[in-house]
This record gives structure tokens, C-alpha cells and sequence, in this order.
């Protein structure tokens, strides 16, 4: 209970700002506009107008969106609120306090996955009756689940980092290109395709387009273990890492510096 | 007086934009990935949509997204410094001075056309290898530029075009201690309703008729175009005229309700 409340005020904190309209346009009509836009373009560089795998891809990318900003700059908004010393030396775990941020960071993007699943299919004529809604919601939960893994790893070089935004930008970007949501891993030169399975996302990706198209969810097993495994890869990373970069943090003495 | 207030500024801004990493990583990096992601896309095109939507795509995409994190959020930046009010009641004039400040962004992004086209012709070196000329042939591809004065005159109306529609999102946002927010939302709208990355009319009829009322559309089809077009000129030339005259009833708007509000400062 104590973890649900603090990440609820954790949610409320990030949000305060923002009323009712705002939250809907920054969460959920923003991403669908991005989603949108990646898939018209598909559209016309593929000269097609079946942009189902685009949608899927695009809606999948909606996730990284808040999970990557909101858990890779969670140290960077401590520092501007001055509470980064009190956290750093507190005896509360920095992963738990990492884990508190994500938590409604990921709801909200589930659903706004969903949500923009669901609008882009009907924007671009797909049946969302022909979608496996349950085993598509586990997908996304996988993906989420992993992502959070990659954007805890990044929360953590922003105790010795004061670069983070660019940081989650350049990853954002290097999700984009390298997990196959608008062309195929294929097309990109062989030795830089081990980045692509390196990362979350490529594996949720390929596993939720291979099930609306109308493979069984034990068909893509294999896929949805690689991506747990890639999840719990950078959560163990990030908890090492954690404890090391405290230390730095300490000893640089510079954490309250912009 | 005034050209000097204008270039000082304009220098002091590329400076100051320039120490800053976020900037460095529109100006630089941005480009950079958006033409990997843009050349993957277009791979399947043939070398005119090559030059329009990978080299300049990427360039246009570069330039706004400076804006948005620069031109417009340096107005946040100024809040959060304290110089926001100072540089409100600068003799000077603040209008100058935030003229200067977007043009000397909008300068200094102009070198993203220049980095995403040797990212372009980087790629192609490498995927092309030794299955045809390689770089030759692309830069024999993409470098030709039919009619070199019309190109330096075109990209003149963009700058034109760009340093207008910053200066009036930065005048909105004055009012605003949401800046932040509204300066991430405006990034892909307007890269998607102008066509920066594929053209306006794959778009449905609705979007395109709000998509030819905004002045970057035309710009960007003038420099896409070969040669003098009359009608883009026009038409580009009665919009800027427009967004003119908005961004002029938008100050003496702003600039009132700041007076009777007296939150310029409140972050």
C-alpha cells in the first residue's frame, strides 16, 4: 500500500500542473498525432495503403515515450525540486524510488498504447474484430515491462549525468530505427542488427504484428521470452549500476548542480 | 541603432544556444538520426524523393525542432534566469531582441541541411559499396541543383517564414507557465500537416486545406521546386503578410495583458 500511495503522489506530482485537457492532449492525442504521422509517411514510402504492421509498431513506440522520459529524468526533476540530496541520502532504496515513478507512468502508457491502437486502426481501416485483444494486452505489458527496464537503467546515469534529456532522446531515436517499427530489421547492415535484439521492443514488435496477423500466442512464445529476458537484462544492469553510480554521485559532490 | 541590437543579439543567442547540450543535439544529432530514419524509409524511392524527403526532410525536421526547443523555449529559459522582465523593458525593445535571438537560431540551424546531406551521402557510400559508383553517383544524384539563384532566394523565404512563425509562438507563450508543454506539442504537427517528410497531398482533402493556410506548406513546395513558382511565391508571400500582421496585433495583445496581469515572472 505504502508503494501505490507514493507512487501516486509521485503520478499527482508530475501531473500537478496540467489540467484535464492537458493531460489528455500531452498522453493521449499527441502520441496518436505522432502515430499518425509515422504511418502516413510508411504509407507513401511503401506506396501501400494496408499500414497495419505501422500502427502496430507505431502504437508499441507510444510506450517509450513515457516510459523512457518519465522514469530516465525522474533524478533530473528531484534536482530542480532540491529534494535529490534528501533522496540520496535517505535510507529509502533509489530502485524502489525509481519503481514508485514508473509505476502510473506505466499504466498511463498502456493505456494510451491501447488507445492508439485502437484509434489508429480505425483511422486507417484495419478490424480491430480480427485483433487478439487479450494476448495483445500481455504483449504490451511485456514491452512495457521491458522498456521500464531500459528506462530505470537511464533514471540511474542521471544521478551522474546532468546530460539525461539528451540521453533519452538519443535512445528514443535508437528505438526507432533499431527495433523495426517502421522498416525491417532486414534492410540495416548485418553487424548492426545485434544492436536491434539488444533492445526492448523489437521482440513485443515482431510478437503483437505475427498475432494480429493471425498466429496463436504459443506460436510467439519464444519471442515474449527474449523480450522478459532483455527486461530483467537491464533491470539487474540497473541495479548494479545503481549502487555505483550513488557512490559517484557522493563523491563528485556535484548533484545539486545544473 | 537598431541593426546593432539585432546583430548583437543575434551573435550573443548562436552562443549561448550553442553551450547548451539540448540545442547541440537538435542541431547535430537530430539530424542525424532523422536522415538514417529517413533514408530506411526511402530506400525503395527513386533519387527525387531521395533529395526532397531524405536530405531536405531531415534538414526541414532539424530546423523546427531547434525552433521549438530554442526560439520558443528560450522564453522559458529567460523566466527561469530572471531576465525575461529585464529584456521586456530593455530601451532596446524587446521586439528587436527577440528577433535576434530567432534569427540567430534560425541561422544557426540552417547547418542541419548541411549534416543531414553528409549523412545522406555517408550512407550511401556504405550501402551502395561496390555494386554501382557508390558516392559518385549519389553525389551526382543529389548535389545538381537546377537553378542555384532560385535555391539561395527559396531558402531565404523559409528563413523569412521560420523567424516569423517562431516570433509568434514565442509572443503566445509569454503568457503561458506551461511553455514547456506547448513547445513538445508543437514539434510533429507541424511536420506532418506541412509535409516536411512526404507531400501534403497523401493527406486527406480537410488536412490539406488546413495544411495550405499555413505559410511553411508553401515554402517548403518553393524550395522543392526546381524553379520559380509564381503561385507558391503568391501565395507564400500573402501568408507571411498575414502572419505579419498576427504576430504584430498578437504583441500589442500580449504585451497588454502582461502589464495588467504582472505574472511574466511567475514560473
Amino acid at each position: 500500500m505504502h508503494f501505490l500511495h507514493m507512487s501516486w503522489l509521485n503520478f499527482k506530482g508530475q501531473r500537478a500542473a496540467f489540467n484535464f485537457e492537458e493531460f489528455i492532449l500531452l498522453d493521449t492525442a499527441y502520441p496518436f498525432l505522432t502515430l499518425v504521422f509515422y504511418c502516413v509517411m510508411a504509407g507513401f514510402a511503401y506506396g501501400t495503403t494496408d499500414v497495419t504492421d505501422w500502427v502496430i509498431g507505431n502504437a508499441f513506440m507510444l510506450c517509450t515515450n513515457t516510459c523512457l522520459f518519465s522514469l530516465g529524468t525522474c533524478f533530473v526533476g528531484e534536482r530542480y525540486y532540491g529534494r535529490i540530496r534528501s533522496i540520496i541520502v535517505g535510507k529509502t532504496s533509489k530502485f524502489e524510488i525509481v519503481l514508485q515513478k514508473g509505476f502510473f507512468a506505466a499504466v498511463v502508457s498502456v493505456v494510451t498504447t491501447l488507445v492508439g491502437f485502437a484509434l489508429g486502426c480505425l483511422v486507417f481501416g484495419i478490424g480491430l474484430s480480427k485483433v487478439p485483444w487479450g494476448s495483445l494486452l500481455l504483449v504490451l505489458i511485456i514491452a512495457m515491462f521491458a522498456v521500464m527496464g531500459l528506462g530505470m537503467f537511464l533514471s540511474v546515469l542521471g544521478l551522474v549525468s546532468h546530460q539525461i534529456h539528451m540521453i533519452s532522446n538519443v535512445m528514443w531515436y535508437v528505438l526507432l530505427i533499431f527495433t523495426g517499427t517502421n522498416f525491417p530489421i532486414s534492410q540495416l547492415p548485418e553487424s548492426v542488427q545485434i544492436i536491434s535484439y539488444l533492445l526492448p521492443m523489437t521482440r513485443s514488435i515482431a510478437a503483437a504484428r505475427e498475432l494480429v496477423a493471425g498466429a496463436k500466442l504459443s506460436l510467439v512464445r519464444g519471442l515474449l521470452f527474449g523480450e522478459v529476458a532483455v527486461a530483467f537484462t537491464y533491470l539487474v544492469i540497473a541495479a548494479v549500476v545503481i549502487k555505483y553510480a550513488e557512490k559517484i554521485a557522493i563523491k563528485n559532490g556535484t548533484l545539486e548542480l545544473f | 541603432m537598431l541593426m546593432q541590437i539585432i546583430k548583437d543579439t543575434m551573435f550573443l543567442q548562436m552562443k549561448q544556444s550553442f553551450v547548451r547540450p539540448m540545442f547541440r543535439f537538435c542541431l547535430i544529432a537530430n539530424p542525424i538520426v532523422n536522415t538514417i530514419f529517413l533514408y530506411e524509409m526511402y530506400l525503395q524511392k527513386g533519387a527525387d524523393t531521395f533529395l526532397n524527403y531524405v536530405v531536405l526532410g531531415a534538414g526541414l525536421m532539424g530546423i523546427w525542432s531547434c525552433i521549438c526547443f530554442s526560439s520558443i523555449g528560450d522564453i522559458n529559459r529567460e523566466r527561469y534566469s530572471g531576465t525575461l522582465a529585464l529584456i521586456y523593458v530593455a530601451p532596446g525593445g524587446f521586439g528587436k531582441i527577440i528577433f535576434g535571438k530567432v534569427l540567430g537560431n534560425t541561422m544557426l540551424s540552417l547547418l542541419t541541411f548541411v549534416i543531414s546531406y553528409i549523412t545522406a551521402c555517408v550512407l550511401s557510400a556504405f550501402t551502395w559499396g561496390e555494386e554501382s559508383s557508390g558516392i559518385e553517383k549519389f553525389l551526382s544524384t543529389i548535389i545538381h541543383i537546377e537553378n542555384i539563384g532560385y535555391f539561395i532566394f527559396a531558402s531565404v523565404m523559409l528563413i523569412l517564414t521560420f523567424v516569423l512563425i517562431s516570433i509568434c509562438f514565442a509572443f503566445i507563450l509569454m503568457l503561458s507557465r506551461k511553455t514547456e508543454l506547448y513547445m513538445n506539442l508543437l514539434e510533429i504537427p507541424l511536420i506532418f500537416i506541412c509535409g516536411f517528410t512526404f507531400p501534403v497531398e497523401v493527406l486527406p482533402q480537410w488536412i490539406q486545406n488546413i495544411s495550405n493556410c499555413l505559410a511553411p506548406t508553401w515554402a517548403v513546395r518553393m524550395l522543392r521546386s526546381s524553379q520559380m513558382n509564381w503561385e507558391s511565391f503568391g501565395i507564400l508571400c500573402i501568408e507571411l503578410l498575414v502572419l505579419l500582421l498576427l504576430t504584430w496585433v498578437l504583441y500589442k495583445w500580449v504585451d497588454r495583458r502582461i502589464r495588467i496581469n504582472a505574472t511574466l515572472e511567475v514560473s
